[in-house]
């Protein structure tokens, strides 16, 4: 061993070859030895998430350059790579990606496509998203320019999901996350899409509220034709549910004495408020007229055709604007009817019977006010007292044998004037009519049952030749 | 450094055989050795290329290049001392006499 200085100083001509070797070595083993560590590197990362990244190696020297969505992931991901074996420096140029604020996403829908813009918070809800608008909206175009950006609110994805299941209701319009507000703008696709996108408003994730939601609906119409020929009333369009539809074929038979109601009404949600009141006045004033169309686009009601006499269009016009529920508005485009030509006394009074064989006039229970459901049927008494101007006429009132009877007598006698009262207001001289109150002592069915009284509370017109 | 020394056997098995060639023969040698003073220049040399391998002073590809030139110098001084003492060993003799 004394001798190992010695020939350590001879080991130096092995340097030669070995520098040969390193230079070869060196030569052929660095860019499989970094592809080998770019691999190990990118392997270490799978868990860790980023966006765009890219991992350059130097030698032993790892270049990471990413988008990390938190300062814990930027370090994580440095980690990573410094565990891999074989790295000896890492190069850190990740950063984080930009926060939004505020953080703004939104889905807009038009003919074609739909499209996402503004921010998305990960890769994997920016994914997921847009594979939902693609199921949800089947065969629609979907374009995605989300950027990712950070500071979206807690609950994001979820809200973000279902406002997407909005969209397929919308014919076009747009849908915006601003932070935790939601605003909604556009049209919807059918009737009641409306009501269905605001009430799956309901769901969103709490924090989230709905700042503006400005859908449109198509126009909810509901529309009545009264048909003179056919002695056929037809309604058709929409109603909101069955209720409503009783409620106002109802009312129309009642209105309508002497029309068959056709009902091709559909049911459908997105009924303006207050639907019902205003339609069941609007057929009131149609009841009136000889020939007309009622149509009802959301709150605006329009009514058109003849009324039966002159003073009636004015009439049904004020009336209408009384009943109608706040909000709404009336268009009357009403002419009047030619009048219809002169007869005689026995003809009147067989109009008169015709008449009122058809339909009784109704008044409030116990009470001597006209009610309104009648206004068509004396609309067209007027009408045909107008055709007898030479003719008298005896308006007379009968009661059922319920209650005392000089209250009968007097309620008959009340009701009488009642009738006159409208046929004066209606333009007809006051002098050709007499009201006469019979009470119940002039039954025409028998009083023991429903049926027969209410044959017995009636008025009757009697016609008597001018002396 | 064992996933450079397992990535790159073949070349540090090449360089230990080398070493121990040369260890082998520089006992029976007789050929001039290396000065004193040059041989502690070089020491000198090989300690702070060593400290810039370590403190990791030298970037990318060079710096790679340095640790494995190390490794393998490493590896040819080993492969040379056991081929020395190997032969001194096995065959006293030669060694001695010259």
């Amino acid at each position: 061993m004394r001798g190992l200085g010695k020939w350590s100083s001879k080991w130096w001509p092995g340097t030669i070859p070995l520098a040969v070797l390193w230079a070869l070595a060196a030569w052929t083993s660095t860019s499989p030895f970094e592809t080998e560590l770019a691999g190990r590197s990118t392997a270490a990362l799978k868990t860790v998430l980023l966006d765009k990244s890219r991992v350059a190696v130097s030698g032993r020297d790892v270049t990471l350059a990413a988008d990390a969505f938190s300062e814990e992931g930027r370090h994580s991901a440095i980690a990573a790579i410094e565990a891999v074996p074989g790295v000896r420096l890492v190069n850190d140029e990740t950063r984080l990606i930009p926060e939004a604020s505020p953080f703004v996403w939104s889905a807009e829908r038009d003919v074609v496509r739909v499209t996402l813009t503004g921010s998305s918070p990960m890769p994997a809800t920016k994914a997921k998203l847009l594979d939902a608008a693609r199921a949800d909206l089947g065969g629609v175009e979907v374009v995605d320019q989300t950027h990712l950006a950070r500071g979206a609110p807690p609950g994001f994805d979820e809200a973000a999901l279902l406002l997407l299941a909005q969209i397929p209701k919308l014919k076009d319009g747009k849908i915006t996350i601003t932070d935790t507000k939601v605003g909604l703008s556009g049209m919807a696709r059918e009737l009641g899409g409306r009501e269905t996108i605001a009430a799956a408003l309901k769901n969103l994730p709490a924090g989230f509220s709905v700042a503006a939601n400005d859908i449109k609906a198509p126009p909810y119409i509901f529309q009545a034709y009264k048909d003179p020929v056919a002695l056929k009333l037809t309604l058709s369009g929409n109603v909101p549910d069955n209720t409503a539809r009783g409620a106002i074929v109802a009312a129309a038979g009642r209105k309508f004495f002497n029309e068959k109601v056709v009902d091709s009404l559909n049911i459908s949600l997105g009924a303006p408020s207050a639907f019902t009141n205003a339609v069941t006045p609007a057929l009131g004033a149609l009841s009136r007229l000889s020939t007309g169309t009622l149509v009802v686009t959301d709150r605006e009601v329009k009514l058109s055709g003849d009324a039966l006499y002159d003073a009636a269009p004015a009439q049904l016009r004020a009336n209408l604007v009384k009943d109608l529920p706040q909000g709404w508005r009336l268009k009357a485009d009403v002419s009047v009817k030619p009048a219809a030509a002169p007869v005689d006394a026995t003809v009147c009074q067989q109009l008169f019977s015709e008449l009122l064989g058809k339909g009784t006039i109704r008044f409030e229970s116990g009470r001597s006010s006209l009610d309104p459901d009648s206004a068509g049927l004396l609309d067209h008494l007027v009408e045909t007292a107008l055709r007898c101007p030479t003719a008298n006429i005896e308006v007379a009132g009968y009661t059922d044998s319920d209650g005392d009877s000089a209250a009968n007598q007097a309620l008959s006698e009340k009701r009488a004037q009642a009738v006159v009262d409208y046929l004066v207001k209606a333009g007809l001289p006051a002098s050709r009519f007499t009201a006469v109150g019979y009470g119940s002592t002039q039954p025409i069915a028998a009083n023991d049952s429903e049926e027969g009284k209410a044959r017995n509370r009636r008025i009757e017109f009697i016609v008597k030749e001018r002396p | 450094m064992i996933f450079l020394a397992t990535f790159h056997w073949g070349w540090l098995l090449a360089t230990l055989l080398l070493g121990f060639a040369m260890g082998w023969i520089a006992v029976v040698h007789r050929g001039h050795g290396v000065s004193k003073p040059l041989a502690r220049w070089l020491a000198l040399l090989v300690a702070a290329l060593l400290a810039a391998a370590l403190t990791r002073a030298v970037p990318g590809r060079p710096g790679y290049w340095l640790d494995l030139g190390l490794l393998m110098f490493g590896l040819y001084l080993i492969g040379c001392l056991i081929g020395s003492c190997l032969r001194n060993w096995v065959l006293p003799g030669p060694a001695d006499a010259s």
